[in-house]
This record gives C-alpha cells, structure tokens and sequence, in this order.
C-alpha cells in the first residue's frame, strides 16, 4: 500500500496539512517523518497502535507541541505561535483524557478560556447565550447551569466537544472519543461528526474501532512505530487490510521463543468479577502457567487486575488463591498479600517504589516481618536479604544504599520485582512490565517472568505491547469494554487475530 | 556523595538541606559562647534546657506525624495544657498514680480520634487537629473554670521538677531520653520504618501490602504520648497549670522540626534532626534575649528562618527530580 494524498476524496480544499513532521522525546522519535492533509468537509480517520505516533501528531497540530523538523500549514500559511495562534487560526483539540473543571457548570465549561466580559466583569448572559449556541449545534440538551462533576461520564464527553465547536473551528481533532461511551452514545456522536463535516469542518478522528472508521471516515491515514504507512480512500481498503497495515511485521509466533510449560492446579481463580469498567469476568491462572491480558489502553485491564487482587473495590464475583491444597477468598488487598500475591503496578513511579527511599528499605518493605526479631529490624540482615535479590534480578549498578529514585526505568522495574521475589508468591501479577524500559534490562524482566513461572508461580501479565504479549504468554485473553472478548493460545494467537478482538472488528480471516 | 568539580547550585541546595543543620547549630553554639556575654553560665545554660524541654519533647514525638507526611499535629496546644492540667488538678483531690493514669487516657483518646479521622476516614491532619484542638481546649476551660491549679509547696510534683542530674534540670534529661527512644523506634523498628515509608510514597505502601490507616494512628498516638510527657514536665517545673499554658507550642514544635531539615513532604527526616532545630531555635532566641532584643523580633526571626528551611527544603527536592 502506497501513499495515495492526491485523490480528491473529499469535496472541499485542504485546510489544514502537515508536511515532513518529525518529534523526538530524548532518544526516542515518536514522530518520524509524517505529512497528511486534511480538507474541509472530510473526516479524516488516524489509526494505529499504542503508542504510535497517533496523539503526539495532533498535539503537534495544535500547536501544544513544537515539531523538530517539518511544518504545519493552514489555508497555506505556516503556523507558529503554539497553542494560541492553533486557537485562533481555528484547530480544535478533544483531548483523550477530558479537561474539564468539575467545579464549574456547563456553560462555564464551554467558555472556559474564552469569557465574554464587559468592563472587566463576566457577562454572564452572553456566556450562556454562546454555550447554548455550541450545544444546539452539537444537537445536545444538557443543563447549562449544572456543575460538570455531577453530569455522567459520556454528557461530559460532549460538553467536551461543544467547547471545541463554541471557538468556531475549521479543523476539529478528536482524540478517542468514543472509549467511554455506550454503543448508541457512540452512534449519536459518529452522527453528529457526519452533520458537523457537511457543513464544511474538517474533522480529524483518531480511534481503536475500525467499525468507526469504516462508517465515517472519508479516508484513513496508517501510522506505525511514529512512521506514516499511508493515507487510503475508505472504499479502497478494508478492515482486514488495515489491521496488517496497523500491525506491520508479519508476526508469527515465534516458537522457540515460548515456554515449555506443564501448567498445574488453578491457583488464582476468579468469577463474576465486576468493578469500574469491569463488567463480569471469569479467569483462571495455573501453577506455572503465564496468563497475558491483551486489549486497548482503557479497556479495563488495569482495573480488572486491580479488582481481583483487591487493589480497587470490587462490586461483585469472587477471587480465590489456592496454595498447598487451601482455599482462600481474596477479600482485600492486604488479604490478597498474605495469601501469596504480589503485584508489580502499572505506574512504578508513584505506585510501585517509594523513590526518596533507599534500594534496600524498597525491598524490605513487603519482606520487613521476616526481617526483624521483636519488630526491630536487623540492619545486616536486611542488606544481606536485599543485596541477594538485588543481584539475582541483575540491578545494575547493584548498590542498595542508592535511593531508588537514582536509577533507570528499566532497573526501577527490577527493584520492584525484588521485593516480591523475596516473598516467593504463589500469584504475581503485572501491568505493563516493561513500558519505558530499554531493550536490555526489557529482556531480563522477561527472563525473570519466565523463571517465576518455571518455578510453579502463576503469572498474570497486562500488555500493551503486543510482541512482548505473544512472547510471554501461555494463553492471551482478550479484553474489550470491560469483559473478556476472545481468548487465544498457541498458533492462533498472532498480532493480527489480538488486534481485531481488541478493536472489535471480529475475527478477521487469516491471510 | 564524591565530586570532583565544583558543586552546583542544585547541589548546593542538597548539602544545605541533608547536612545544614549539624553545622548551623554546631556555627550558632560557637558563635554565642565566643560572642555573646552572659551565654556560657551555669543559670543561663539551665533555662535554656528548662525553656527548650516540654517543646523539644512535642517536638520529637510530632516528627513522627510530619514524616508521615501528615503535616502536624496543632491539637498538642490542648494535650499539653490538659496533662499539665490534669496531673496537678486530680493528684491534688485524688492521688499522683490516678493523675499520670487519666492524662494517659486522655492522651490515648487525642492519639485515636486524630489518628482515625486522618488515617481511616482520610481527613485533612490540619483540619482534624484544629478542630480537636477547640473542642480539647473547650473542654479544659470548662471543666477547670479557667483557674489556675497550684500544686502543694511539698508535694512529689514540685520534687520532680527541682531534680537536677548533673547540673541540668530532670527535663532535660526527659529530652534527651524521649529523643534516644524515639530515634530508635523511628530508625530501627519496623513500626518506625513503615512511618517512613508511608510518608515517602503511601501507594507504594499500602501495595506492599501494609495497613496503612494504622501507621498513621500510630503516629499521632506517639504525639499524643510525646505531649503528655511534655505537659508533665511543664506543670513540674513550675509547680502551676492552667489550659493556656502551652500557646504557641503547635508552631514551636513545627518550627523546630522543619528547621531541623525534616521534610514537610513527608518521607525525609529524623529525630536527631528535630533534637538540633530545638537546640538551635531555642539558641538563637535565648541569644537575641542576652541581646536585648524584643520578643516581636524573635518572632519575626523564627518565622523568615522557617521560610528559608521550607525554600531550601522545597528547592532541593526539585533539583533532586531533575
């Protein structure tokens, strides 16, 4: 599939384009040489994978971020001037994670930053007036004098969307819109995007839902790994296409790669699990067996974890862990701990690690019970318990008198690891283990999840990052809106069949 | 920390902040018994021990909640008044042993209404303490009229509080006691350990699988027990107690701890460090005394001095995240 920018798939001029982009964060290039164009009147579909380029691209376009090399372009003229002269040259930006003040009502919400004021003071008529406006054009009926934390999740979303049409934009960017909402939340507002595109806006859409796509979207621009694959006229592709094209490398399990794995008694066990973006999930995980979570960033993995091991409140099902032939129900989290579970969290940062503290003390902390006689704690004996796991984990450099804080992603993520080791858990569960972490220390986590299981622990693993999935699991479920979409294991589970149950799209046949 | 070249500002700022203190009171102690006359006296040395003691022994046990990252404990303005109170008002009509028991039931009580409300039900420690120390205080007046209780010119109390140990008044010695105690139970116990790590990263924390809601009980309830002793030791020295005699000593003690380089964010300090904020705070106000100089300026020094120990404290933090 080639470039293809030229077809006039949409009727009206190019309002906005964006030629030879590239933005490195440190070393990284999350942009790496893009250029796409959008018209008026078109909605223009941006898919890819996580962490594909997708979001730093519209923050780019909107000014929030400076590019490295490239320009943008409205009606011709360069932009500069960051967020500001985006505003006023019309771009518009729906963030994915909502901005609004819950403090204050809607119609403050819609004018926030824009108040009409006369004399100094709000002119509090005009303000409602406008933001009445905004929400008749959206077709919405919300009320304006209602505080925004008291509104549900979706009514935000669209008050959201208001405040962007109430500044009378020419290019309207919405990233991931439709994550929180229902299905016929969701058709309302793909509705409301095609009316808004008819009377002239250019419309850029980023989404996981290739259903979405295909309904709306006039063309669709691929990016992978930073990299713009290519920009297709709708009816020139399909589903199945875009999923190779999101998805690149031809990736086949590698079995050499995987475990020899004999898995034994279910230890973790949960069913009818229900929580926030959780909505009934039964799993099992075995002795020695790795379990992967697949799925899209917002799908409920996280939480699903999080309300198994008691991490986060649980509205209903049950949890067990089962170790030397007991039963136990995993009633809090702390209950979770003592029964063998250990648990290694998304954000290492400030949910994993206590930075200003030293090597040492972090791995001492789950372990401070077998580590102290009369609750006072043996300084040797924990420098030498803490010294052991920091070697076997492969800390480098391995001195445990360093705050933990001193060190890299990647050996932050080992110190964590380290102080579950040392209580040999029946249950480790991980999220996201190896995000921002580099190649090197990114394998030894690996080698360390596997050693864990090979040792008869059961292993939960979330990932995003869908090589590394494959790589380590015995078997993937799939999640999606908060339940299980599809479960795979061994040759069925490619990066392809993995991507189409997370972005809904169904099974797509094998090429 | 080994370097080579020239230190930084950012590092700089950190040395200030982890070692600062040691040399300030060590230059401050130099500087006034070289400097200021009158200062290296037998009289003079014993009231500044007997001025530092009941809140220099607030002041380390409220280490405990500010390291927690709690702030402070404000409510220690009613438990050192009510135990001083107490100790005095019921040993007189009901003996010494049921005096020090009901100043302990109180002061479990203070410990455990602060440190549930703050540690279970998640309240603001500022809003919490403030408002136990109206009701404490409230109480106090009510219950002892607002008079002042005298203890008998012979009695055990009036003994205690003449007792001198080498010298130095039996408060100080409390002092350097309580702060021995609690360096151990902060630095070496696990109880002290999960203080610490609670007031570094309490997510962190309570995902090790710690009960967090009750460490932070915990620290109020060494507070609690801190200001008890205080007020014992208040009401001893001067034979007297009355529910205003411990104005001033929420801030006191804070100001001592946060001087002493404990961090208001919590997770970084020590006992030690509370001891020394108290020895150079009370130094420095008793030089400036020797000196003639007002109270309103002691004041005022005290409080540029805590701005400059936040900066510092704040500004090196950042550096550090760089």
């Amino acid at each position: 599939m080639t470039a293809d920018q030229t077809t006039p798939e949409a009727p009206g001029p190019v309002v906005i384009e964006a030629e030879s982009i590239v933005k490195r964060f440190g070393g990284a290039t999350a942009v790496d040489d893009v250029s796409i164009a959008v018209r008026s009147g078109e909605i223009h579909g941006l898919v890819g994978e996580n962490g594909a380029g997708k979001s730093t691209l519209m923050r780019i376009l909107a000014g929030i971020l400076t590019p490295d090399q490239g320009e943008v372009r409205v009606d011709g003229r360069p932009l500069t001037g960051g967020t500001r002269a985006a505003l006023d040259a019309g771009i518009a930006l729906v963030h994915q994670e909502l901005s609004l003040v819950p403090e204050l009502t809607t119609a403050e919400n819609i004018m926030l930053g824009a108040f009409p004021t006369r004399l100094g003071f709000t002119n509090a008529r005009q303000l409602r007036g406008v933001a009445a406006t905004a929400l008749r054009e959206i077709g919405v009926s919300v009320d304006l004098d209602e505080r925004v934390g008291r509104l549900s999740v979706a009514l935000r979303q669209f008050v959201e969307i208001a405040r962007a049409v109430a500044r009378k934009p020419r290019v309207l960017i919405l990233d991931e819109p439709t994550a929180t909402l229902t299905p016929a939340e969701t058709d309302y507002l793909l509705t409301m995007l095609q009316r808004l595109a008819e009377g002239g806006l250019a419309i850029i859409y980023i989404s996981h839902r290739i259903p979405e796509i295909f309904r709306i979207c006039d063309r669709v621009t691929v990016l992978r790994d930073g990299q713009l694959i290519g920009t297709t006229p709708i009816r020139a592709t399909t589903p199945a296409a875009l999923v190779d094209q999101m998805v690149g490398r031809e990736y086949k399990l590698d079995l050499q790669i995987r475990r020899e794995s004999t898995p034994g008694e279910v230890v973790l066990a949960a069913r009818g699990v229900r929580a926030h973006r959780v909505h009934g999930v039964d799993l099992d995980v075995r002795a020695g067996e790795i379990v992967g979570l697949g799925g899209l960033v917002g799908a409920g993995r996280t939480e699903l974890v999080r309300a198994m091991i008691g991490a986060d409140i649980r509205t209903a099902g049950r949890v067990t862990v089962t170790a030397h032939g007991r039963t136990r129900s995993i009633s809090s989290y702390q209950s979770a701990v003592r029964n063998g579970v250990a648990y290694v969290p998304e954000e290492r940062r400030t949910d994993g690690l206590a930075l200003t503290m030293s090597v040492a003390e972090n791995i001492a902390l789950p372990n401070r019970r077998r580590l102290a006689t009369g609750g006072v704690l043996r300084r040797s004996r924990v420098s030498a318990f803490a010294q052991r796991l920091a070697d076997s984990v492969g800390l480098r450099p391995p001195d445990i008198r360093k705050d933990a804080g001193d060190y890299s992603g990647g050996n932050q993520q080992k110190i964590v690891i380290a102080k579950w080791l040392g209580r040999n858990p029946k249950v480790i569960v991980l999220d996201e283990p190896t995000r921002g972490v580099d190649v090197g220390a990114k394998a030894e986590i690996h080698r360390l999840i596997r050693e864990l299981a090979d040792q008869g622990t059961a292993v939960l693993v979330v990932s995003s990052d869908l090589p590394e999935l494959l790589e380590l699991s015995d078997v993937i479920h799939v999640i999606r809106d908060g339940r299980i979409a599809g479960t795979l294991s061994g040759p069925e589970a490619d990066e392809r069949s993995v991507m189409s149950l997370a972005a809904g799209g169904g099974m797509v046949g094998k090429a | 920390m080994k370097r080579g070249t020239r230190p930084s500002g950012a590092q700089t700022l950190q040395w200030v902040s982890e070692r600062g203190i040691f040399f300030f009171t060590a230059a401050l102690v130099a500087f006034a018994a070289l400097f200021i006359d009158n200062f290296v006296s037998i009289v003079n040395i014993t009231d500044v021990f007997h001025r530092a003691a009941p809140i220099g022994i607030v002041a380390v046990g409220m280490t405990f909640v500010v390291i927690s990252g709690n702030y402070l404990d404000l409510s220690v303005v009613a438990q050192v008044a009510t135990a001083a109170v107490v100790l005095i008002a019921v040993s007189n009509s009901a003996g010494l042993g049921l005096a020090v028991l009901a100043a302990l039931a109180i002061a479990l009580l203070y410990g455990v209404v602060n440190g549930v409300a703050v540690g279970y039900l998640r309240a603001n420690a500022v809003i919490v303490t403030l408002s136990t120390t109206f009701v404490g205080l409230g109480i106090l007046r009510w219950l002892s009229g607002g008079s002042i209780f005298f203890g008998p010119p012979d009695g055990p109390i009036r003994a205690l509080g003449q007792v001198k140990v080498v010298g130095l008044p039996l408060s100080a010695l409390v002092l350097v006691v309580m702060t021995a105690a609690l360096a151990f139970l902060l630095g070496r116990t696990n109880f002290g350990f999960l203080i610490r790590s609670f007031g570094s990263n309490r997510t962190a924390t309570r995902l090790a699988g710690v009960d967090t809601s009750r460490v932070v009980v915990g620290a109020f309830l060494i507070t609690s027990l801190s200001a008890m002793v205080a007020g014992f030791v208040l009401a001893a020295f001067s034979n007297t107690a009355v529910s205003t005699m411990a104005q001033g000593f929420d801030f006191g003690a804070l100001a001592a701890i946060i001087i002493g380089g404990t961090s208001v964010f919590g997770g970084k300090g020590s006992v030690l460090r509370t001891l020394l904020g108290v020895i150079f705070v009370s130094v420095l106000t008793n030089i400036l005394v020797l000196s003639k100089i007002g109270f309103g300026w002691q004041q005022m020094a005290i409080g540029a001095l805590i701005v400059l120990a936040v900066s510092v404290d704040t500004l090196a933090r950042k550096a550090a995240r760089r």
